[in-house]
């Protein structure tokens, strides 16, 4: 990895490498200012954050928003509590369903030949090619016949959905590196199928499962629009619906919504950080290398 | 659990599938079906029913004065005005060129960064991850944040404009004609460009350092060793990167549903927020279940170079 | 639902009073406020000359120890509303508990915008709730298709007089009441009398006709570079012709006949010479003098606060509840954040809506109604009905019907006027006796079904595109005009 610098460096000026800094640089600036703006922003009163020019930096910073949001003993802080423990239900019971049936299927789809098995590998991958939007009134008609209207239950289903075809499709990308050998050996020492697959494929394919799992609950913990359509409790609503509430017909709560944005980001940017290096190596493993 | 190995299962589809042995195929394999029967139903529960309802009220009229069940069956009515409507292709073209452009220009951002963060540097893991973040936050809360960041009048963007002297006034992002869908497109490419960017990193992981290396002795520009070493091994995860921005791009909704709802004079509709209008701002649930079958019919044609993309690895092995 | 029946009977035949015809006449009030009289020092007179027991006679309706359950949506009061609707929503849920103890409550606050859409989806899967309290541009709409029990005042004790006649008209169809108004609200004109000032102009007079705005809003932003009038042309936001419709009715034009003494909702007005002179007035404004801001076509009124407050923007048409939510904000400001905001609100000032050419004054006719529906359609199956009414009974009771609508609106309850709270509100509340004086010029918005598609897409969408260029004044009114026509003909 590092020789590839080494070498360069004994040029004079390495101008691609001076050009991709700029180019990093640029383009963290880009990625960088609204967050940085909505962070300035949850840290003013809501008077501060209606001035012009702006206050670049507050003059008088403060932390009420936070602490409201966070004050269970408040109305507004216990429902936004609520909501992110909703949210937080929600996206572990999505991702763990979401790696119980994808690991099964995958390895399926990877190792046997049953009949039919293209088609229904693209009919899973299909999934994803139908907007939301479209599916909105007659799923909401479907859950009300299944009694999930109103519950949890009605997005973790949705939620699966999405999240299943990309899931299936990196999982069998890992299924189709591991060597069938390590399988078939395992069964002549008398190894099960099945014990076979828990025992020497899952733990090879623990990248694909992690990344598996890091996609599912970031796309269950930021859904919106299924959200928003299928509960009408405030005590079962998730975070992204729940936060509607800093707008009404005639106010709009800049920095309280500021601040309850910045707030629900947090998990899963740290969950994102911290499980990245298994994230980029699952794709390369199994989306990848073919 | 052990009726059927793999080596049988290859065994069994090489023999000519005469109808009987069908049957008896799937019969020997039914456990695997076990497999993906949980992935299967799922799908078929939250596909197959909508689909059936939107085929059947795209037949059908919906007066705002009547129930949904009331509704009233008008044949291909709704598909003819829908397509010799002017919106329609205007929305079509709006479409294209938001997709389009938003695939590209994230495709290449994510590109340039991967290769920039592809060498050893000091804090690149922090790096990657800062770059990562807009893919991690929910679009809502980024259609927020950019529609506070544009405000026509009191957006920082054009506040810093004017403090730098760019400007000598407030900058109108997303308040004309010209430039609100453009400006919609940079939001999306700051929500997406990090995904191609992770996509091509760990592309970029499959590229043999040896023969960078051997390129760079037989005295290859930095250019050539790109385009004739590193992007051939890109192509493949290129390929699904541009299909799945592609697909997620024409199914866009959020960012252009809160950021101008489709505005100014319809300047930045898309396809799927006009399905929106009409189906829950304007209540012709038919002529927008019919609208979303037309769209079906075009994510299908997609859809097969999709599919054979995500499954290029599996052609390539019937192949061997 | 035997009651509810009855009712449908009674209700059938009932005539169509417009709301401005009435007024002249005070025999169709009488009951318990004087609407012929209404004026500033009137409303001030009748404040606090009645005592209330809201839950004695909501008990002589529904037995306090009646035991079931009810399920109910209303618009959620949000974060940003003042502390007080906090407060009294919180006491009103309270109340209802302490006369109602054996009545499981499952009340949901839903966001304003979201309301309508959240009812029609849930309506189609029969998972609605049984008591639902809709902005006044809803009921037609749900009347109409048959989702709602017939409903009035006389069903839980009051009389149909209590209510404004045009609140009571929005809840009609096919002459059936189908729910009561709980709380109705005209909006006002407010401005910054510093920025007046400044530009050189009378800095304690509302400008008094829609051209004088033009003129005013062209001066402020000439002399000062700052934004004149608050204009507002978001899509598919209700509250787009809060601010337009003032402007198209005192110019003499209207969407259908609405603004006429008998409406018919036949005719298409939006094409008319004068309609197009109102939208003429915008153009000038945002186009030709750029003297509006000029993110207006992206804008609710929520977003028209920043500016306003931070003296970037001279005039608009405003809430009752714009200086509470001002007096709020400037509460919670500190330090220098604290002198500016007690410098704008002590500059605010309240006036009536601008006149057009012909001395023609307007507004709209704004707020909510309660209805129940249908037990078909609601989630369980079964509507309680004892329990629906002892709800409703509080709700639009004098009390409540004001306390619930105490920073930002009026009781629909015209008794609420005379309880002592109301003598509290003005007292505490600046310029209501404006905001509410503008109530007989109150023009409701069409009671037909396609009102919400009308309102809140047709008509701006003319706006936009007038304002963008993408069609003249003269084409864009054309197309509005046909749009409507199309929708009103079943197209």
């Amino acid at each position: 990895m590092s020789s590839v610098s080494m070498t360069s460096r004994r040029k004079p000026i390495d101008w691609w490498r001076m050009s991709g800094r700029v180019f990093l640089v640029l383009l963290l600036i880009f990625t960088i200012l609204p967050m940085a703006w909505m962070v300035i922003t949850s840290l003013k009163t809501g008077f501060a954050a209606m001035q012009y020019p702006p206050q670049w930096w507050p003059t008088e910073p403060t932390l009420d928003n936070y602490i409201r949001l966070l004050d269970p003993s408040q109305n507004i802080g216990r429902d936004f509590l609520r909501y992110f423990l909703n949210s937080i239900f929600v996206s572990v019971v999505t991702t763990v369903l979401a790696v119980v049936i994808a690991v099964p299927a995958a390895y399926a789809f990877s190792r046997f030949h049953f009949p039919g098995r293209t088609f229904m590998f693209f009919a899973v991958l299909l999934r994803n090619m139908f907007p939301a939007v479209i599916f909105l009134v007659p799923l909401f008609i479907l859950m009300r016949w299944l009694g999930l209207v109103n519950t949890h239950g009605s997005l973790i289903l949705t939620y699966l959905t999405f999240g299943l075809p990309l899931a299936i499709w990196l999982l069998k990308g890992f299924y189709d590196n591991i060597p069938i050998q390590l399988e078939q050996a395992a069964r002549i020492d008398g190894a099960t199928r099945f014990q076979a697959f828990f025992l020497i494929v899952m733990p090879l394919s623990s990248p694909g499962i992690i990344a598996t799992s890091i996609y599912s609950f970031i796309g269950a913990w930021n859904e919106y629009i299924y959200a928003y359509t299928f509960l009408n409790k405030n005590d079962t609503m998730t975070l992204p619906v729940g936060i509607q509430r800093f707008f009404a017909e005639n106010a709009t709560d800049w920095p309280g919504l500021m601040a309850a944005t910045f707030m629900m980001s947090i998990p899963v940017v740290v969950l994102f950080l911290v499980l990245q290096k298994y994230f980029v190596r699952a794709l390369t493993e199994g989306a990848v290398k073919h | 659990m052990t009726t059927s190995t793999p080596q049988a299962a290859s065994r069994q589809t090489t023999g000519a599938p005469a109808k009987a042995s069908v049957w008896r195929s799937i019969w020997n394999h039914r456990t695997d079906y076990a497999y993906v029967l949980p992935a299967l139903f799922a799908m078929l529960v939250v596909i197959g029913y909508p689909v059936y309802y939107t085929l059947d009220l795209s037949l059908f009229k919906t007066p705002a004065s009547l129930q949904l069940k009331d509704k009233v069956f008008i044949g291909l009515e709704n598909y003819s005005t829908i397509l010799s409507s002017t919106s329609f292709w205007k929305v079509t073209l709006q479409t294209l060129i938001w997709t389009a452009f938003s695939t590209l220009i994230a495709f290449l951002l994510g590109l340039g960064a991967a290769l920039a963060l592809n060498r050893e540097f000091i804090g690149r893991g922090i790096l990657r991850g800062l770059l990562l973040v807009p893919w991690v936050v929910s679009a809502v809360a980024a259609s927020y944040v950019w529609k506070w960041l544009y405000h026509s009048d009191f957006g920082v963007i054009g506040a810093l404009a004017v403090q730098f002297g760019l400007s000598d006034k407030p900058i109108n992002f997303i308040d004309n004609l010209q430039t609100g869908l453009p400006s919609l497109i940079v939001v999306n490419v700051w929500k997406e460009f990090s995904f191609a960017m992770i996509m091509l990193m760990a592309g970029l992981q499959t590229v043999p350092e040896q023969l960078l290396r051997a390129a760079q002795v037989d005295g290859a520009s930095v250019w050539q060793r790109f385009w004739h070493v590193t992007f051939p091994h890109l192509k493949g995860v290129s390929m699904v990167t541009i299909l799945l921005l592609t697909v997620q791009n024409f199914n866009s909704f959020i960012i252009p549903w809160i950021m101008t709802g489709g505005g100014p004079a319809g300047a930045t509709d898309i396809w799927i927020t006009q399905v929106y209008q009409l189906a829950f701002g304007r209540q012709r649930w038919g002529a927008a279940a019919a609208y979303s079958v037309i769209l079906f019919v075009i994510m299908m044609s997609l859809g097969y170079f999709y599919v054979r993309s995500l499954t290029s690895g599996d052609r390539a092995r019937a192949v061997e | 639902m035997t009651r509810l029946k009855l009712s449908r009977a009674i209700g059938h035949g009932t005539a169509v009073v417009a709301l401005l015809g009435s007024l002249t006449s005070t025999s169709a009030f009488g009951a318990s406020v004087d609407v012929s009289k209404w004026s500033p020092e009137y409303v001030r007179s009748i404040a606090g000359t009645e005592e209330v027991d809201t839950v004695g006679h909501c008990n002589s309706i529904v037995p306090t120890d009646y035991k079931g359950k009810l399920t109910m949506w209303y618009q959620a009061i949000a974060e940003s509303d003042p502390q007080i609707m906090h407060q009294n929503y919180d006491e009103f849920w309270a109340a209802f508990k302490a006369a109602y103890p054996n009545i499981e409550l499952d009340a949901q606050g839903i966001t304003y915008n979201d309301l309508l859409d959240k009812l029609r989806t849930a309506l189609l899967g029969n998972a609605a709730p049984m008591v639902v309290r809709l902005q006044i541009l809803g009921g037609a709409e749900f009347a109409s298709k048959g989702y709602l029990e017939p409903l009035k005042p006389e069903d839980v004790g009051y009389s149909s007089d209590d209510f404004w006649t045009g609140a009571m008209k929005s809840v009609k169809w096919d002459g059936v009441d189908y729910g009561i108004p709980t709380n109705n609200e005209t909006m006002a004109f407010i401005w910054n009398a510093d920025i007046f000032q400044r530009a050189g102009l009378d800095p304690e007079k509302a400008p008094a006709t829609w051209d004088d705005v033009v003129a005013y809003s062209k001066q402020i932003h000439d002399t000062l570079g700052i934004s004149g009038y608050g204009l507002v042309a978001k899509p598919n936001a209700g509250n787009t012709p809060y601010r337009f419709m003032p402007q198209l009715w005192a110019y003499g034009g209207g969407t259908l006949d609405e603004a006429s003494a008998e409406p018919k909702y036949q005719d298409v007005w939006l094409n008319s010479a004068e309609s197009k002179r109102a939208l003429q007035a915008s153009y000038d404004m945002y186009v030709r003098d750029k003297s509006v801001p000029a993110s207006a076509l992206t804008n609710t009124q929520a977003e028209n606060q920043a500016p306003f407050i931070s003296g970037q923007l001279a005039m608009m048409i405003a809430h009752p509840s714009e200086y509470a939510r001002m007096q709020d904000l400037a509460s919670k400001a500190t330090g220098a954040d604290k002198a500016v905001a007690d410098e704008v609100v002590s500059n605010m000032r309240y006036g009536l809506i601008p006149t057009g050419p012909t001395g023609k004054r307007a507004v709209v006719f704004g707020g909510s109604n309660i209805h129940v529906i249908k037990s078909e359609y609601v989630d369980g199956g079964k509507v309680d009905e004892m329990a629906a009414k002892a709800m409703v009974c509080m709700w639009t009771s004098p009390e409540w019907s004001l306390k619930l609508a105490w920073s930002a609106s009026n009781p629909g309850n015209l008794g609420g006027f005379k309880t002592k709270w109301m003598k509290e509100r003005l007292d505490s509340i600046k310029f209501l006796d404006v905001t509410t004086s503008m109530l007989p010029n109150g023009i409701p918005f069409p009671v037909i079904p396609e009102a919400p598609e009308i309102m809140n897409i047709i008509i701006p969408d003319m706006l936009q595109n007038a304002l963008t260029g993408a069609m003249t004044v003269d084409q864009a009114a054309e197309d509005a005009a046909q749009k409507v026509k199309d929708l009103v003909g079943g197209m």
